[in-house]
């Protein structure tokens, strides 16, 4: 009877090899000078990567009353204090690695306390959203007025913001700011990871399925958790065995930091961000506080170097070239290395634009704030593994034409945060994939869903193919005639469900 | 009494290239082998009339007429040209397999290692350029072989050549990859080669200078078309995993 038989044998194999808990109560003195490596550190939760994602993540369990006795630990490679934003930055100058913050995530970080320690002053929430073709200049045009469902008049409760723009410094200081504010999280900064391997069976205890992190210092730490918010190039991914997959796009993001003509059309009160299709990548503005603005240009690798060698002058004429002029008009202007100045000054001439519906012309670029940035889309198999968990850029890498990317960090961090706390208020072991599972069923398949729509959309509006552009124009026109639609994408865009 | 033994010869000997040809086939190997040199394709009677024949068609076009001449020009009766089942077919056949064994020695590449190498692409370009180039001295000829392929009874053995051809082509590029590319490769590069052979026979520029334009497009074509394609599987199998994944968190167990 082969199935009793496989029974007998788990039953001696068992027997064999009892729990190590047993046999430490048989053999009473436990040999110290027998281990070779130092007795690790043994915490309930280490994080790897201080980034937006990996700092949410501490504060909210640190700000949870269910979750503020596990004992936590941060590693980060870089020395966060270095990198705080100074609270006297001058509002003329702003980093140029901003992101839109989605009312979801605001709120998130509100109910873990940090939003209080937001420099709000360099924060800049934006009201209106004009997208168009670059090829059949088709508008679709979102704000919460024009979206509200037929003949119903706007609600007074009715949110009038679509987004923050806030550099990602902002955001990180002000997670940092909290988390010292509650304590109690032991900070590995400026220290790399070593190594991370599996813990061995001690006769005290057995660590065989224990993740051990080795420091540059030294210091060696056991996770019950390890989370792997170590961005896109994970080592606590490549640890866990999870393969990830996706695309290079054979595209780079320029990003600069812009002074405009004016704080914008809609005045400081009503901020527009604009965006517009081209055939080689959607080129966006994001408006920044008084008349600054933050420029994200997907282009291809050889444009992305000659937009960063190019003048101030050139820079500026090639960024309002980039959201007035054809495609045919831009592929020359990329294809001279200089003088790109008078070249558009004297196209702008016989170029017909209606400058009202454009972002306004720009006065100056930030000297030192334009840079690149390969584009690619990655996605981890899964999030959990046995005592790992994956967060952020570490699970998932997304183009970031619907400035998505840190928000989906912010979505990660907090499911984690409530699955952590669901099984501590159950009494599971964190680390179990059983306990693990409810967060990568929240989040996988919401993280896909965004994934595959900003990798449609590339896909969508990277050709300048005839038919192709006469079924998006189509579509766009009827979804921007559409109101209840359009209400529809801007909720699932802001993160509301 | 003189005449008997004049008259026997040709008829004896006619009766024999039968009798060799299926010897011959016995013979063949089903295997290539670079050690062992491949037996010719054609019997030494059958090779000598079939030969002298194809030196008939710019005259006579690929007809029975070129075959009668053929086997007199070879010293045989006209009659044993009813030994070659296939009639015209034959003469059409035999042009084709010689030109096809021919491409080996007809281009040459640098040997390994040396400068001035070209990659496989450039090396199928200039094998399939040779091999259109040897139909040059029979072109006005060729849309009548090309009817004869064409004919119902004879299209398997045309296509089965065609097939070879490509085989030979991408051999001899030295392209040794047994992937599933492998059957695509052969495949399209059956159907540049045809398109631009029938191209070529209405072509009236110097040196076939418009059939080498259009051979280079329709290669073009395939590497845009190649590369399409593999987005188009990189794609299908991240669309797949994703699915697989997606189920999986939701506590499908696949």
């Amino acid at each position: 009877m082969p199935p009793r038989l496989l029974r007998v044998c788990n039953g001696a194999h068992r027997a064999l090899t009892p729990p190590s808990a047993v046999r430490a109560a048989v053999t009473l003195p436990r040999r110290f000078a027998s281990r070779s490596a130092a007795t690790p550190d043994i915490y309930d939760v280490v994080c790897v990567g201080g980034g937006p994602a990996g700092l949410s993540l501490l504060t909210g369990l640190r700000a949870s009353p269910l979750t503020r006795n596990l004992r936590v630990a941060l590693v980060e490679s870089q020395d966060l204090e270095k990198s705080k934003l100074s609270s006297d930055a001058s509002p003329d100058s702003f980093s140029n690695r901003c992101s839109s913050l989605t009312p979801a995530s605001v709120r998130n970080l509100q109910e873990i306390g940090a939003w209080n320690h937001v420099n709000l002053s360099r924060v800049q929430p934006y009201q209106e959203m004009q997208v168009w073709d670059g090829v059949s200049d088709a508008r679709i045009s979102f704000d919460w007025d024009s979206a509200r469902p037929l003949l119903s008049p706007r609600k007074p409760t009715q949110p009038t913001t679509i987004a923050y723009m806030i550099e990602n410094v902002n955001t990180t200081t002000a997670l940092l700011s909290r988390l010292l504010e509650l304590g109690h999280v032991d900070m590995y900064t400026a220290t790399k990871v070593e190594s991370i391997e599996l813990g061995t069976d001690t006769e005290a205890l057995d660590m065989g399925s224990w993740p051990i992190v080795t420091l540059s210092n030294g210091k060696s730490l056991a996770a019950r958790l390890l989370v792997g918010a170590d961005g896109a190039n994970s080592p606590v991914r490549t640890f866990a065995g999870i393969a990830s997959r996706g695309f290079d796009y054979g595209r780079h993001g320029v990003v600069a930091s812009l002074k405009l003509e004016g704080p914008g059309w809609g005045g400081p009160d009503h901020k527009i961000a604009y965006q517009r299709f081209l055939p080689s990548g959607p080129i966006a503005m994001l408006p920044l506080p008084g008349n600054m603005a933050t420029l994200v240009w997907s282009t291809t690798p050889e444009r992305a170097a000659l937009l960063k060698t190019l003048s101030s002058t050139d820079f500026i004429a090639m960024v309002n070239a980039g959201f007035r002029l054809s495609p045919t008009d831009l592929e020359y202007l990329h294809s001279i290395s200089l003088g790109q100045s008078e070249e558009v000054d004297w196209r702008l001439e016989h170029t017909s634009v209606d400058e009202r519906s454009l972002p306004m012309k720009l006065a100056d670029v930030q000297p030192g704030t334009v840079a690149s940035f390969p584009l690619r889309m990655r996605h981890a198999d899964t999030y959990t593994g046995e005592r790992v968990a994956l967060v952020g850029d570490a699970a998932h890498t997304i183009h970031p034409l619907a400035g998505q990317g840190l928000n989906q960090g912010q979505g990660d961090a907090a499911a984690l945060v409530s699955t952590i706390c669901e099984a501590v208020r159950t009494g599971q072991d964190i680390g179990s994939t059983l306990a693990l599972e409810s967060y990568n069923s929240a989040r996988y398949a919401e993280n896909n869903a965004m994934l595959g729509v900003c990798d449609k959309l590339h896909r969508l509006y990277g050709t300048d193919s005839t038919p192709i552009v006469a079924l998006r124009t189509l579509g766009i026109r009827a979804v921007d005639a559409m109101g209840p639609v359009k209400a529809f994408l801007m909720g699932k865009a802001a993160g509301s469900v | 009494m003189s005449t008997a033994p004049r008259l026997s010869t040709p008829v004896l000997r006619s009766l024999r290239i039968f009798s060799r040809r299926a010897v011959y086939w016995g013979q063949r190997s089903c295997y290539h082998s670079y050690e062992h040199p491949q037996p010719p394709p054609f019997p030494p009677a059958e090779s000598a009339i079939l030969s002298a024949a194809l030196s008939h068609v710019p005259n006579h076009g690929f007809t029975s007429t070129a075959l009668k001449l053929g086997a007199q020009d070879a010293g045989y009766l006209d009659v044993s040209t009813n030994l070659l089942p296939r009639g015209v077919f034959d003469l059409v056949n035999y042009h084709l397999v010689t030109q096809r064994l021919a491409l080996r020695h007809a281009v040459q590449f640098p040997a390994e290692g040396q400068p001035g190498r070209p990659g496989v692409g450039a090396k199928v370009r200039a094998l399939t350029l040779a091999r259109l180039r040897a139909n040059g001295p029979i072109l006005h000829r060729w849309q009548e072989a090309l009817a004869i392929m064409a004919q119902p009874s004879y299209v398997p053995a045309s296509l089965a050549e065609l097939a070879r051809l490509a085989d030979e082509i991408w051999f001899l590029a030295g392209d040794t990859t047994v992937d599933f590319n492998w059957y695509t490769k052969r495949a399209s590069l059956s159907a540049i080669y045809s398109a631009s052979e029938v191209y070529m026979t209405q072509d009236t520029s110097a040196n076939y200078v418009e059939t080498e334009q259009f051979l280079d497009t329709r290669l073009a074509d395939v590497m845009r078309m190649g590369s399409m394609l593999s987005g188009v599987g990189q794609w299908v199998d991240y669309t797949g995993h994703s699915a697989v994944n997606v189920l999986r968190s939701k506590g499908v167990r696949i």
